[in-house]
């Protein structure tokens, strides 16, 4: 199978808004994103306790996978991620736990989040997802890569569908943009238009 | 992706042995090399036992005939030891004749020497040397830089499954065409790091590790390093070389149930040897042997223990964990247990699971526990790692 694949679904969650397709359907002015990410979550209706157990870099590419994901069928879709700060947020907040020596207090349940590709675990969890699952870092957006990497899994049989994105989160800075490619849809799943959904 | 992938060579270092033939003296003379720690000072040192193998950092670098000036962490020197070996065995002079690489697996890299001379770096200099040795993939290169291979390096760590992983990438680059013959495996030594990380996550025994019983206690931390050497078809054919065994199949597969524990149903373990089966073309039938992750763990065992019943039914065959004897070496667990799988079928013997005592209430397993001969044709090796990492090897008869 080498025939062409399309971007089914796309979102983006920044600044506080969420758009599906590139519709506003969220939007929280002025909460930090803790606030903003709780009532996102409660407004898609998701009971996942869980969810409140994650750090902000899962959290967002939970709620944003959510999206994407929540009433389809998820049999055999790969999770394909990316950023350019890794968890480094988790990870300065963990070191800040343990530089102390008298104040120190290094928790399990904030180590456990000083990987990136922790949130594609959270992810796979959530939706039983049993299948390939990859986090690149990279200096900024690359489409090319999500372009070949994700047709690459869909010729070779691996997945049915890819789920990729672009999660970024940093002292308080976050983008997500995560979309989903399969055999149907109308947009087609080039550089260009991963980068014209991208800064749209 | 064709052709068979041909195991030519093994060297080995545990604390049963360092050798290939040391390590199957003590798997079939029932010589466990589980021992109080020597080489590291621990407040834990009399709560724990170790699989510690009993030659110091010294003593390595003038085996290896290193200068003053080195900056090898006990893992790359171990890592060094067993890959020599096994080039050794394969009978491969020319290292870069043809298009061959090394993947190694690591957990703790040079982790050992950052926790003895973290505190110094900023005022001896003298120490410094050791900031460079401490990623994962400084320990392959040294290795490559002592074998002299010129070829792809690389590196991987995913916990307990790590070497298996390693092995199974190998023979995917062979398979595909990319590498001609690749070094597989991996190395990790005891440090602090992992002493206190399993102390905390309180799956530590204090006693001899007991896998699959009923009262077991948790694992006993071990140091090792083994490496394969794979070969295609093509290049064997064309060096009339022999074969020590075939890595006929492989599976990996996650179990999305938690970032560290395994799931209690087994669900990644079962899809792992599932995909194995099918890489190999053979039935759960057709395996004689399985060597078992078999950690001790309550986890683990429960877990692998499900999943084998899943995959086999009521015909589980002979099984054991040979954990009892090196304890559980992490990143090296699944190279030295693939060690262990072709001596199993080269020698026709599953090695026995000491220290079993109570059947597990939860099934009807129970593994083979004095040693024992039979026609070997096909072993299946498990290893799981943390965040449910699952990965199952298939080892056949030449």
């Amino acid at each position: 199978m080498t025939g062409k694949q399309y971007i089914s679904g796309y979102c983006s969650i920044e600044n506080n808004t969420v758009k599906l397709n590139g519709q506003e359907i969220f939007n929280v002015p002025d909460a930090a994103f803790a606030e903003f990410a709780k009532q996102l979550y409660r407004d898609m209706e998701t009971d996942y306790p869980k969810f409140f157990k994650m750090d902000n870099l899962s959290k967002l590419s939970f709620l944003a996978a959510e999206l994407l994901l929540k009433d389809g069928d998820n049999e055999n879709t790969a999770l394909l991620f990316a950023n350019a700060s890794s968890s480094l947020d988790t990870d300065v907040k963990f070191n800040d736990s343990i530089s102390d020596k008298d104040n120190y207090f290094p928790s399990p349940a904030v180590f456990v989040y000083t990987l990136p590709n922790i949130c594609l675990g959270e992810i796979s969890i959530k939706h039983k997802l049993y299948t390939e699952n990859s986090f690149f870092i990279f200096d900024t957006f690359n489409p090319e890569f999500f372009a070949n990497y994700a047709a690459v899994l869909l010729n070779t049989d691996k997945a049915a569908k890819v789920l990729c994105g672009w999660v970024e989160f940093l002292n308080d800075e976050y983008r997500a943009f995560v979309y989903l490619v399969s055999v149907n849809g109308t947009i087609e799943h080039t550089p260009q238009n991963i980068q014209t959904l991208y800064l749209s | 992706m064709s052709g068979r992938v041909a195991i030519t060579g093994m060297g080995i270092i545990s604390s049963i042995g360092t050798s290939v033939e040391e390590s199957f003296n003590a798997l079939i003379h029932n010589k466990p090399g589980i021992t109080a720690i020597e080489n590291i000072q621990t407040i834990h040192a009399n709560a724990i036992k170790v699989g510690e193998i009993k030659k110091t950092n010294t003593e390595m670098e003038q085996e290896l005939g290193l200068d003053a000036d080195n900056n090898y962490s006990r893992t790359a020197m171990l890592g060094v030891l067993a890959a020599k070996q096994a080039v050794q065995n394969a009978g491969i002079n020319n290292i870069n004749e043809y298009n061959t690489g090394i993947i190694s697996a690591t957990s703790v890299g040079g982790m050992d020497m950052t926790e003895k001379f973290f505190y110094d770096y900023f005022d001896k200099e003298e120490s410094r040397k050791y900031i460079d040795s401490h990623d994962a993939g400084d320990s392959t290169h040294k290795i490559a830089e002592q074998l002299g291979l010129k070829g792809m390096v690389t590196t991987i760590s995913t916990a307990c499954s790590s070497a298996a992983n390693a092995i199974m990438l190998g023979a995917r680059l062979i398979k595909a065409g990319k590498l001609d013959r690749v070094i597989v495996g991996g190395t990790d030594a005891l440090s602090k790091f992992t002493i206190n990380g399993f102390k905390t996550l309180m799956i530590l025994s204090d006693t001899y590790n007991t896998p699959f019983d009923n009262n077991r206690k948790g694992l006993n931390l071990g140091e090792a390093a083994a490496f394969l050497v794979l070969e295609s078809d093509e290049v064997v054919k064309k060096q009339n070389k022999k074969v020590l065994a075939y890595l006929s199949g492989y599976g990996n597969a996650n179990d999305a149930y938690h970032q560290t524990a395994s799931s209690e149903n087994g669900e990644g373990a079962y899809l792992a040897m599932e995909k194995a089966f099918k890489v190999s073309g053979l039935k759960p039938q057709d395996i004689d042997y399985i060597n078992a992750h078999g950690t001790a763990t309550p986890n683990n065992d429960l877990s692998e223990g499900r999943a084998l019943i899943r995959t086999f039914g009521t015909n589980v065959p002979h099984f054991s964990s040979t954990k009892p004897f090196t304890g559980h070496t992490l990143a090296a667990a699944a190279a030295i247990e693939a060690v262990f799988s072709v001596l199993a079928l080269q020698h026709n013997k599953v090695f026995p699971n000491l220290n079993y005592k109570t059947k597990m209430e939860e099934f009807d397993l129970v593994p083979q526990t004095v040693l024992m001969e039979k026609e070997i044709n096909h072993v299946l090796s498990n290893s799981f790692g943390f965040g449910g990492n699952c990965s199952t090897l298939l080892f056949s008869k030449s």
